[in-house]
C-alpha cells in the first residue's frame, strides 16, 4: 500500500476515533452519568400509566417517547377557549347538596390530534392533602371533564404533540369557585 | 510530567469526593451541603421532572436534608403538573428550613396555583417579621401581591391599601414610570369593583399614559365609560383593545391564568354590546 494512503487511512481512522470519543464523552457527561430511580419516577413525575389510567386502554398518543406538558408554546388550550370550558362546567355542573370542600384534580393526555384520554383523578383537601371527595360529587365533575372532548394541542417546533394537561377544580361547600390552571 | 501529576492527583480527589458521597454522615454540615450543592447543581440542565432530574435532587437531599433549595426544586414538577398533595410536603420542608426565602414565594403559589389568597395572605404577612426588609417572591413585592390575593378576597379597601403601599415605595425609589402595569391596573379594578369609577378610569388612564398598548386597561376604561353616552370614543377604545390583544399587549401568566384575564371573545361581546 502506498505511503500517502496508508497516512489518510490512518489520520482518517484516528479523527474518527477522537470524533467518538468527543460525542461519547459528551454524551456521558451530560446524560450518561445520571442515574434514574425509575421504581420512584417512572420516567417522569407526571407519566400516566395507560393500563392504570380511566379511559387509557384505545387511547393513542402520537409519540409515547415524548409527551410534553400543557404549558409548552405555543400551549394546550380548550378548543371554546378557557371561558368556553368555564361555561360549559358551571352550567352543567349541580350542586345536589354537597358539602365537600377540596381540589379535585384531574390530569390526562391530550394527544396530537386534540383528542383527551388517560384520566386520573387527585382528590385533595384545602389544605392539599389526599382525601376522598363526595362520590357524586367527583364523578359528576369528571364526567363533564370527559366531555370536554376537542382540544388544541401542544404545538412546538413546527408540529402538535401530544401533552400532559390538568384540570384543578377547588370547590368550597361543592361549589365551584375556581378551575384552574 | 507535571501534566500527568496533576491528573492523578485530580482522580485521587475525585475518588475521595466519591468515597464521601457513599458516606456522607461522616462529614462535617459544611461538606454535607458543599456535596449536596455540587450533585444538585450537577444536573441543573436535565429536563424538570424527568426520572434522572428527580434522581439527582433526591440524592443531594439525601445527602443533606436541610437543604431549601433542592427541597423546593424537588416540589417543583409536581406543582406545575397538577399533584398538589405531592408539591405540599417538599414545599413544606423548604420553608421549614429555610423561612426567609421560601415562605413569601409559598405564598405566591398558593396565590396563583391554587387560588388560596387566605393562606397566601399568611405567608406574605409572615415575610413582614422573618425579614427586615420587603420581600420580592418572583420580582414583585409582597405588598403587590397582597394587592392582588386581598383583589381575589373581593376585599377592595385593603387590596386598594396594599397597591397604594406598594406604588408609593416603587415611585419612591425608581419613578412611577418604573411601576409595575398590572399595579395600576388591579388598583383600577379593585376601584371599579368597589364603585368608585373615578379613580378606576385614573388608574385605567395611568396604564395607557405610561404603556401605551394595554388591552386590559383599554378595555375595562371602555367597559367604564360605555354607558356615558360616548358610543364611538367607546367603540375606538375597544377596537384598539382588540388589537393590542392581537399583539399581545394583555394581561396573562405562564402555567396558570391569571385574575380578571381577557380573552378574544370578551372583546368582541365588548363590541357588540356597544354597537347595540
Amino acid at each position: 500500500m502506498k505511503k500517502w494512503l496508508k497516512i489518510t487511512l490512518f489520520v482518517l481512522f484516528g479523527g474518527i476515533l477522537i470524533l467518538i470519543g468527543v460525542i461519547g464523552y459528551g454524551y456521558y457527561h451530560y446524560w450518561g452519568r445520571f442515574t434514574a430511580d425509575t421504581a420512584t419516577y417512572p420516567p417522569s413525575v407526571e407519566y400516566i400509566d395507560p393500563e392504570k389510567a380511566l379511559y387509557g386502554k384505545g387511547f393513542k398518543a402520537c409519540n409515547e417517547n415524548s409527551i410534553a406538558q400543557y404549558y409548552n408554546p405555543e400551549r394546550a388550550t380548550y378548543s371554546k377557549g378557557k371561558n368556553g370550558l368555564r361555561k360549559f362546567i358551571m352550567s352543567n355542573y349541580i350542586n345536589k347538596g354537597y358539602s365537600d370542600s377540596g381540589y379535585l384534580n384531574i390530569r390526562f393526555v391530550i394527544n396530537c390530534k386534540g383528542a383527551a384520554g388517560r384520566y386520573i383523578i387527585h382528590e385533595n383537601t384545602l389544605d392539599l392533602e389526599p382525601t376522598e371527595l363526595d362520590k357524586d360529587m367527583t364523578n359528576q365533575l369528571f364526567a363533564l371533564t370527559r366531555q370536554l372532548k376537542d382540544w388544541n394541542p401542544v404545538f412546538f417546533r413546527g408540529k402538535n404533540r401530544d401533552a400532559y394537561m390538568y384540570l384543578s377544580y377547588r370547590i368550597e361547600n361543592g361549589e365551584i369557585v375556581a378551575i384552574l390552571p | 510530567m507535571e501534566r500527568s501529576l496533576r491528573y492523578c492527583l485530580n482522580c485521587l480527589c475525585a475518588a475521595v469526593v466519591f468515597s464521601c458521597s457513599e458516606n456522607s454522615s461522616d462529614l462535617s454540615s459544611e461538606e454535607r451541603r458543599a456535596l449536596a450543592t455540587q450533585v444538585f447543581s450537577e444536573g441543573s440542565h436535565l429536563p424538570q421532572g424527568s426520572a434522572k432530574s428527580m434522581t439527582r435532587i433526591a440524592r443531594a437531599i439525601e445527602i443533606d436534608s436541610t437543604y431549601a433549595e433542592a427541597l423546593r426544586e424537588h416540589s417543583v414538577a409536581y406543582l406545575k403538573r397538577g399533584m398538589p398533595h405531592k408539591w405540599k410536603p417538599w414545599f413544606d420542608k423548604a420553608v421549614y428550613h429555610d423561612p426567609q426565602t421560601w415562605q413569601p414565594w409559598r405564598g405566591y403559589l398558593y396565590l396563583w396555583f391554587y387560588r388560596d389568597y387566605k393562606k397566601a395572605i399568611a405567608d406574605f404577612n409572615a415575610s413582614d417579621t422573618l425579614t427586615p426588609y420587603i420581600d420580592y417572591p418572583q420580582g414583585h413585592s409582597v405588598d403587590y401581591w397582597r394587592g392582588i390575593a386581598y383583589l381575589g378576597l373581593k376585599d377592595y379597601q385593603n387590596s386598594i391599601a396594599f397597591f397604594n403601599k406598594h406604588i408609593l415605595k416603587e415611585t419612591a425609589d425608581s419613578g412611577e414610570d418604573w411601576v409595575e402595569i398590572n399595579a395600576f391596573l388591579y388598583r383600577g379594578i379593585a376601584y371599579m369593583q368597589a364603585g368608585d369609577s373615578i379613580k378606576a378610569l385614573e388608574n385605567y388612564d395611568k396604564v395607557i399614559h405610561y404603556f401605551k398598548k394595554s388591552a386590559d386597561a383599554k378595555y375595562w376604561k371602555a367597559r367604564m365609560i360605555q354607558h356615558t353616552g360616548e358610543k364611538e370614543k367607546t367603540l375606538a377604545l375597544a377596537n384598539q383593545a382588540k388589537e393590542d390583544f392581537k399583539e399581545g399587549y394583555f394581561n396573562n401568566r405562564p402555567y396558570v391564568e391569571t385574575l380578571f384575564q381577557l380573552y378574544p371573545e370578551d372583546f368582541e361581546v365588548l363590541i357588540t354590546s356597544i354597537n347595540e
